[in-house]
């Protein structure tokens, strides 16, 4: 035991001289968590919840072009700009704003909109009333839709399109549905009198017509069926946490953080070798599995402090920049036993390189990319759910995967103990895998003799 | 390149009476055939020495010094052949030779982001050592190798020499019974090598064995009771430096002995 703590003590003094190393290890996963939460922050308001600036070029400055504006300005989904450098925006400097990416939308009202509209939307009216039907909608009379064109920056990506788009249609549906209303009853007082005209006498028609009721133009507007996003939670389960960056974020790049520890790990061991110093501890009478336990113990400690950091940046110093605070749940134990199985795959994963490959720059070089490799299948990067098939069944293999699933089932699902075991299993068995191979080789090698 | 060489005439002086008392080490026909190789590193290597003796290893690059000292410090196993330290089978019990072995490598074995008194307490705590009497054996050897100014910095800050003189105290710190040096004054100044040297006199002195290879031979001369000269994996000579000269055809010195014996033929 005093042996294992004097390696322990040995290795924590290391690491602690090992600037780059302590770089790696905190600094490194700090930066993630907090750059791609707060990028990741953006991108879900970008999305849904914050604006997106977007050019707005009114070429008729009519009703049709107000009721977008303020149907898009109410939504929220988008801050409207009209103006740049005090002067208003024409389809020109629109179009060429948006190609050279200082904006990533225009959306353009093109002249004679609200004429345009009104005639189609009587034409429709007229039609239906005459019951047409729905051939009235391909008669070759029918005026053309009004186009409203959004322009895009060539790099936006689909999402950004997409939310753009439907915000636009979402207000167009609206105004259209106001529109219809307003034509619909205009003709349904033309057709009653139309109706009534042989039976009765003008002035009773004119009578019957002016106790006829207007339909209020904005009922176009209201929403019949209400549709309400709800995270999904089995019955009786425990109340669901809507997810953010934060809540993916932070165990996901905490886990990533974890796993780095293959490059000063495994640089160790390969230093150890080649200074000799290897030579020296095999000389001594200590037991390989003393000196392999302390040196494995204090890697895992110190995942375990930057896994407790990490957190502490997703509690306190991220709601700082605006975003929500990282929430653990009641089920800090099961939190910490995941940290360790993680903690203790991570190490496995370290000394196994630091074992098998034959210089500082391979061990370097495969532990990272192996790492960014297993982070990016395991869904650190990109969710499991939107990568292709292939993909998917590829995941399975992440022990960052494993890891992450583990910890938004405690995070976001508010799942206990028995939730994630299958999960801490997964990494307990990587952990032992990894370790008996790195043993066998390193017993083969060294003390089996060559 | 062996094949040109001429054939040398092994030269024993074993029968002879030595001064050494009981022996501490006893190496007999040892065998090391790397996986692999073509030719054996060890071919019947053979060696022995005394309780206090010093044992100079001479050889050529590639002779196989290296080799015979990984096996006699337990690094190594052997192909064949058998190995006693003071009374244990090394082969069959290495872990109880350990304790009586001290090794100073041929490369720096210390840790350079630690500084000396860093690296001897946790060598010192790995042999089983604490508390103050670890601490005070640390500042003996620390003492002993003129370091106590300089203990504190990393080692990787030191010189050539202070670095050799630093692997040579972890090596004596736990007092051990045979101590092995592989070239522990290769690359360094005149005024270290002397003192590692000064050093290693005073060892001999208080009755530790040493086992060393070097390359100099007036190195060798100084400080050995006994000498092998080593090639092609077994030893051609052995015996006390002065009577192996004295017993060679024309040879005035043990350089010379070392070059008829081993051909002057270079060595990749």
């Amino acid at each position: 035991m005093y042996k294992f703590w004097a390696t322990f003590c040995k290795e924590l003094l290391l690491l602690s001289r090992d600037k780059g190393g302590v770089l790696v290890l905190f600094v490194m996963p700090a930066v993630l968590v907090l750059v791609v939460s707060l990028v990741q922050n953006n991108v879900l308001e970008a999305t849904g919840e914050g604006s997106i600036r977007v050019l707005f070029v009114d070429h008729e400055e009519g009703a049709l072009g107000e009721k977008i504006r303020q149907g898009l300005l109410s939504s929220g989904a988008l801050a409207l700009v009209s103006e740049l450098d005090g002067k208003p925006v024409t389809d020109g400097v629109a179009r060429k704003a948006v190609s050279r990416g200082d904006f990533q939308f225009c959306i353009l009202i093109p002249e004679g909109a609200t004429a345009a509209l009104h005639r189609r939307a009587g034409d429709f009216a007229e039609r239906a009333m005459a019951g047409e039907g729905e051939q009235a909608t391909s008669g070759a009379a029918v005026e053309e839709a009004v186009p409203l064109t959004v322009f895009f920056d060539p790099t936006v990506q689909g999402v950004f399109r997409t939310a753009v788009t439907s915000s636009l249609e979402r207000v167009v549906q609206g105004v259209e549905a106001e529109e219809k209303a307003r034509v619909l009853s205009a003709s349904l007082k033309k057709s009653v009198a139309r109706i009534l005209a042989p039976r009765l006498s003008p002035m009773a028609v004119g009578q019957a017509l002016g106790e006829f009721p207007d339909l209020q133009a904005a009922w176009g507007r209201e929403s019949l069926l209400a549709v309400r996003p709800q995270v999904a939670a089995g019955e009786g389960a425990k109340a669901v946490l809507m997810p953010n960056a934060v809540q993916q974020n932070v165990p996901a790049w905490a886990l990533f953080g974890m796993f780095f520890i293959v490059v000063p790990l495994s640089g160790n061991l390969i230093r150890e070798r080649q200074e000799g110093t290897l030579q020296r501890l095999l000389s001594i009478p200590v037991s390989s599995g003393s000196l392999l336990a302390g040196k494995l113990l204090a890697y895992v400690a110190v995942c375990l402090v930057q896994f407790a950091l990490m957190l502490l940046v997703g509690k306190t110093l991220l709601p700082l920049f605006g975003t929500p605070v990282l929430e653990l749940g009641d089920q800090i134990p099961a939190v910490a036993f995941l940290a360790l199985c993680a903690a203790l795959a991570a190490a496995g994963y370290g000394l196994l390189i630091g074992t098998l490959v034959r210089s500082y720059e391979q061990a370097s070089m495969f532990g990272a990319v192996s790492v960014v490799v297993a982070a990016a299948l395991g869904g650190i990067m990109v969710p499991v759910y939107v990568m292709p098939k292939a993909m998917q069944a590829l995941s399975i293999l992440s022990p960052l995967g494993w890891g992450l699933e583990g910890f938004l089932e405690i995070f976001v699902r508010r799942a206990g103990f028995l939730d994630i075991i299958d999960n801490a299993l997964s990494l307990l068995v990587f952990f032992a895998l990894t370790l008996a191979i790195a043993w066998a080789s390193f017993y083969r090698r060294y003390r089996g003799g060559r | 390149m062996r094949a040109l060489m001429k054939e040398p005439k092994a030269i024993r002086l074993e029968e002879r009476p030595r001064p050494e008392k009981k022996t501490v080490l006893e190496v007999v026909d040892l065998v090391k055939l790397y996986r692999g190789a073509a030719v054996p590193a060890l071919n019947g290597f053979s060696v022995s020495i005394g309780e206090g003796g010093v044992l100079g290893l001479l050889g050529p690059n590639g002779a196989g010094k290296t080799t015979a000292i990984s096996i006699m410090t337990t690094l190594l196993r052997p192909t064949s052949g058998r190995l006693t330290l003071c009374g244990v089978d090394v082969l069959k019990n290495p872990r109880e030779a350990r304790r009586l072995i001290g090794l100073v490598p041929q490369e720096i074995a210390l840790y350079p982001s630690l500084s000396a008194r860093e690296n001897l307490r946790y060598f010192g705590r790995l042999h089983g050592r604490r508390g103050k009497a670890l601490e005070g054996r640390i500042e003996e050897c620390l003492e002993m190798v003129g370091l106590e100014e300089s203990a504190d910095r990393q080692v990787s800050t030191y010189s050539g020499g202070m670095k050799r003189r630093a692997n040579l105290a972890a090596g004596v710190l736990h007092e051990p019974r045979i101590l092995f040096l592989d070239e522990p004054t290769v690359g360094i100044d005149a005024q270290s090598r002397n003192l590692i040297l000064e050093n290693l006199g005073r060892m001999k002195e208080r009755g530790m064995t040493l086992v060393y290879t070097t390359h100099y031979m007036e190195e060798a001369r100084q400080l050995c009771t006994q000498v092998a000269i080593v090639d092609g994996g077994r030893v051609l000579a052995e015996g006390p430096p002065a009577e192996l000269v004295a017993g060679a055809d024309g040879c005035a010195n043990l350089e010379e002995l070392f070059l008829q014996l081993t051909g002057k033929l270079l060595r990749d």
